[in-house]
Order: structure tokens, then sequence, then C-alpha cells
């Protein structure tokens, strides 16, 4: 059950270049969140910004949990400059997590950018529930845009780079560095990151026979099921379950339920 | 001190004046985690229509300053999903419901109203006439909605009250020359109350891309940034009409709620504030006590067209 509350802020840094950590005291959230869940937050007091901002959950501690984003508008800007021992009223947790089955034998983690932000928590439920580390592949403009490669080796996860220009890792894109992996029966992969980039993993999973989970970004208003501000076209046939809410019907959808071609046409094939 | 707080609207007994905003609050249970949404006065669910809506495409929304546009387009589970699968939770939690309803056609919405007083799907009915997102406005020559004629309010107005004993409840549209004349034209045509104010279309373009923000083109504008049109709207609907008014547009606060109250409205609905705070509904329910103890009122009653003219 999601609960609103006003949480301390206990660390709050630069994490590679306009990202940031954001740890909070939570204890109600964190006992009830599982990866793959977000929060929303309020970015500041006051009617504006109006909305709070969806945010994953990085990692989830005894008595709080963590956040890892990036500066993208105004939003996300004035709540980079609020400081430790401050508090930010947060709503969560909200959504659906990540499946986890200790039988799936081959999990592979694959992050885009700062799509890497729910991944840390999943590898460590991952480990803690089968025992096995899996395998990531962090993707990223260029080498400073890498984040969580430490956290993910310090835990015993293989990792593998690409960079668009070949500054750390492969020269390519998190797709192709999946391909490389060669997976196979037994594998499960979630990915979450740029549109493209989700869709392009989606493309090699099918190919492969591999099942994987994706984790959606929407801009989103009430962030509970309540809006249906952030509907995306699934692949039903009837119509009237063709918009599936990212916040309460996702934001971790099987990649196979998305409509790919809607998606696709509204970006223009870009992210 | 004790304080009343109770009002009657159009025959609609609401333990307090304070309900929520048709499309803001789902079908009610979603925000029962975050308080008993039965304390409310009334829970009003979002649009329902006789067949289940898809909506629009997205995106259906953006932020805007100290508000939100929306082209959400009346996505919704239909008549039949409600009240097989919502209605039962409203009822066991002792929710007081206004059935909000959209139809294509009077017809429509006349079945609507009948299939809700039959299968108890409604303590009051509250028909959309306002909503500025189903229609295309690319190709609709602008947005024509019902509310923004008199005579086809008057008209729409009547086939509901043929088709149902229940109390009705016309939700009109900000976006007119003249509120008093849709108003008048409800109550003439037998409306039981007036809800005031819907969206008012707005639209968005980003400047990088050209394209309109919403898939739509267009949308509803809500949230406190349109609060002072909607306080006006109402003051001058409740100068012309006797029938009480459900004021909204904007409401974050009780201090909001009583500008609505002082203006003529006998009820208020919170509308996307749920949206950043789920409970602020009910902090407007106890804050309009306070106010009433602060002011030594013992009827909420009593302040409703209470604005001084100075
Ligand atoms: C996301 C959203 C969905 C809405 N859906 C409906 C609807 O289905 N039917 C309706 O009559 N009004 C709908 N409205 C209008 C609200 O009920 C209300 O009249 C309006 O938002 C003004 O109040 P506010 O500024 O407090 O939100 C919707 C508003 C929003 C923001």
């Amino acid at each position: 059950m999601p609960h609103v509350v006003d949480c301390k802020i206990t660390a709050h840094q630069e994490a590679g270049r306009g990202h940031y950590r954001m740890a909070l005291r939570a204890p109600k959230i964190a006992a009830e969140a599982s990866p793959g869940q977000f929060c929303m937050i309020e970015v500041r007091p006051g009617y504006h910004p109006f909305l709070r901002r969806p945010m994953s959950i990085e990692r989830i501690f005894a008595d709080g949990i963590s956040l890892l984003y990036k500066v993208e508008g105004e939003g996300t800007r004035l709540l980079s400059t609020v400081a430790v021992g401050q508090s930010v009223s947060v709503q969560g947790p909200l959504g659906k997590p990540f499946p986890i089955n200790p039988a799936w034998e081959r999990p592979i983690l694959v992050a885009g950018g700062i799509g890497v932000a729910p991944f840390p928590g999943l590898a460590e439920a991952i480990i803690s529930k089968t025992g096995r580390a899996p395998e990531v592949v962090i993707a990223a403009r260029n080498d400073s845009l890498i984040l969580c490669e430490k956290d993910f080796k310090r835990m015993g996860c293989r990792v593998t780079l690409a960079t668009d220009d070949g500054s750390a890792g492969r020269k390519g894109f998190a797709s192709e560095a999946l391909a490389d992996l060669e997976p196979g029966p037994g594998a499960v992969v979630y990915a979450c990151g740029p549109l493209a980039m989700m869709y392009a993993v989606h493309e090699v999973c099918v190919a492969r026979g591999v099942t994987c989970y994706a984790s959606l970004e929407a801009f989103m208003a009430c962030g509970d099921g309540v809006c249906m501000g952030c509907v995306i076209e699934a692949n039903v046939e009837i119509e009237a379950e063709r918009m599936v809410r990212v916040c309460a019907d996702g934001p971790v959808f099987d990649t196979t339920i998305i409509d790919w071609t809607a998606q696709r046409a509204r970006t223009g094939g870009r992210s | 001190m004790s304080v009343n707080l109770q009002v009657n609207i159009g025959g609609l007994v609401m333990k307090n004046p304070v309900t929520v905003g048709s499309g803001t609050f789902g079908y009610g249970q979603e925000y029962n985690n975050y308080f008993d949404v039965s304390q409310l006065g009334a829970i009003t669910v979002k649009s329902l229509s006789l067949k289940p809506r898809a909506g629009n495409p997205p995106p259906r929304l953006v932020e805007t300053p100290a508000g939100m546009l929306n082209a959400i387009g009346l996505q919704n589970v239909g008549i039949d999903a409600y009240l097989s699968e919502k209605l039962p939770w409203l009822r066991k939690h002792g929710c007081t419901i206004i059935a909000n309803i959209y139809g294509h056609t009077p017809d429509e919405y006349g079945q609507l109203a009948e299939r809700l007083e039959r299968e108890g799907g409604a303590d009051a009915i509250e028909a959309n006439l306002s909503c500025p997102n189903v229609h295309n406005a690319r190709d609709a020559g602008g947005c024509k909605l019902v509310a923004q004629s008199p005579e086809r309010v008057a008209e729409y107005t009547r086939i509901v009250k043929s088709a149902t004993k229940l109390p009705v409840f016309v939700k009109l549209s900000p976006n007119v020359m003249d509120i008093t004349q849709p108003a008048l034209a409800a109550e003439e045509a037998g409306a039981d109350a007036i809800s005031l104010i819907n969206t008012l279309i707005g639209m968005g373009i980003n400047p990088e891309t050209r394209r309109s923000i919403l898939s739509n083109m267009v949308g509803g504008l809500s949230g406190p940034a349109i609060r002072p049109v909607a306080v006006k709207m109402v003051w001058e609907a409740a100068s012309v009409v006797k029938i009480p008014i459900i004021g909204m547009g904007g409401i974050c606060t009780a201090g909001d709620a009583m500008q609505f109250i002082l203006a003529g409205a006998r009820a208020v609905a919170v509308g996307c504030a749920s949206f950043r705070q789920p409970d602020t509904a009910l902090q407007v329910v106890n804050g309009l006590e306070d106010y009433c103890k602060r002011h030594g009122v013992v009827d909420i009653n009593e302040l409703v067209g209470g604005v001084l003219t100075r």
C-alpha cells in the first residue's frame, strides 16, 4: 500500500554529470517497496511545479530508499538543489515491480543512460532471492555518463559497457552488447532506458525466444492509476483495453504486450 | 461549538459540502489507500459511458504554470464494469455517489441515467455536457460542446430528468460568452443543481518540434491557474439561478473552497489537486469546519453566497 510521507534527505550528491543520487529516510515505504516500483516526489511545496515527479527506486534499505535521477527539466533541477537534512514529500511505493523467479537461470539487466536507476536494487534482490548475480549491460552516450558500474561489480555482477563513441567498452548500442552475450534458453532480460533502446532490446529477445521485461517512463499526473494520463498502446484485441497505464499497470511490462508500432510512430523511430 | 456542515444539493443530502471532480478520483477505491474516502460528502466518479472507451492517443497531459492540461478523452470502464466491479466497493464503504455520465446523444444520457437508478448505481447523476476532449479539434471546426448551446443544455437536461427520479446535476463549461445563459437553461429544464466549472480549453506547442504537446491538439486546463475564472463564473451563475451550485476549479485548500462558497456554491469539488496530494479533499472538509468555528458560524449554509459587495 502506498503512503505519502515527508522524508528527510540523508545523502544527496552528484553521481555523474547532470545526475544525482538522493537517499531518503523512509522506513514505511522501504518496508513495502520492491525493485521496479517508483515514488512520486514533490520537488517543492506550493503550486509550481504543480505535479509530483515520478522516480524509480534505486535501492531499498532497512530504513529508507535511494533515488538516482537526471536533471532534465525545471522539476528535477529544483530537486537537485534541496539540501541534506531537509525533507521532501514522497508518495509510494507505486506500480508493479520486476518479476523475479529462481527458475530463470540467466538474468541479464540492460540499461541505457539514466535507465540504470532501478537496477542496483533489482540486482540485489535477484542475488538474495536466487543466489545468482545477474549480468549487466550499461550503455550510455559516453564514458562520463556510465552510472553504477562499480556498484554492480561489487555485487559480483559481470558488467559489459557500451558507448556511442566507444569511450568506454564496446562502441555501439545496448542491444548489440546484449546480442554479443548470446542470451538463449533460461535467460531473462530486464531493460530500462530510452524507448528506441528498449525496442531494439525487445527485438533481440524476440529473435532469441527470450522473455524481456521493460520498465517504461511516462509523464504522469497522479502516479496512482487515477488520471489515465500516462497510458501507452498495448497489443490487445479489445479496443477499450488498448490503453494501459504506465503507472498502475506498469511501469514494468512484458515487452510483447507493448504495441511498438505505435510507440515508434510517436517518436519518429527515435527515443 | 458544533458546526453543521450538512448540505442539501437538489435532494442529495451530503454530510459535508465536499466532493471530488469527476475524472480526478477514479472510482473512489484508489485513494482509499491514503484516507477513508467515505468521509467526503460524496464521491463523484469518472465519467461513465454506455460502452467502455479507450480515450485519446498519448501524449495526453502536460504540466502548465500552477496547473495542467489534459486530453484524456474520457477513457473509462463503461457502465457495465462500473456496476459490477466499482459500485459494490463504493456501497460497501458507505460512500454517497454522484455518477457522472457522458453520452454521444441525448438518448444515451437518458439510458445511462435510467440504468444507474434501476441498478442503485448512484445517489445523484451529474451529466457531463462539457468535456472538451471528445472531439477531434482538427476537423470539428473548434470544440463544440453541448454546454455552449443553451438550447441543447435544455434538451439534454430534460431527457435526463425524464429518465430518472434521482437528483440531476448538469456540469457546465467555462468556455462560453455568458455563463448565466446555460445555467438558466439548465434550471428552467429542471436541473436540480449545476456543477461549475469543467476545464478551460487550452493548448501548448513545443517550439522545438513545432508540434502541439497533446496528441489531440487541445486539452482542458485545470488547477489553481483557473481558480479565479471559476470563482467568478460561480458568482455570476449564482446571481441568476436558485438551484444549488457545486463549485470547482483549482481548489487546493479550505480557503480556496470558501471562495467558492462565498461566491454562491453550496458544495465544492476538489479536482486535480488530489493528484498532487491524495487527501486534499479531506483536508478541505476539516478546514471548512475550522473556518466556521473561527468565524462563529454554526451552519455552513449561512455562508453560501455571502461575499460582501464592498
Ligand atoms: C485528468 C482529468 C480528467 C477529467 N475527467 C473528467 C471527466 O471524465 N468528466 C468530467 O465531467 N470532468 C472531468 N474533468 C474535469 C474536472 O472534474 C474538473 O471539473 C476540472 O478539472 C476543474 O477542477 P480542478 O481545477 O480542481 O481540477 C477532468 C479533469 C482532469 C484534470
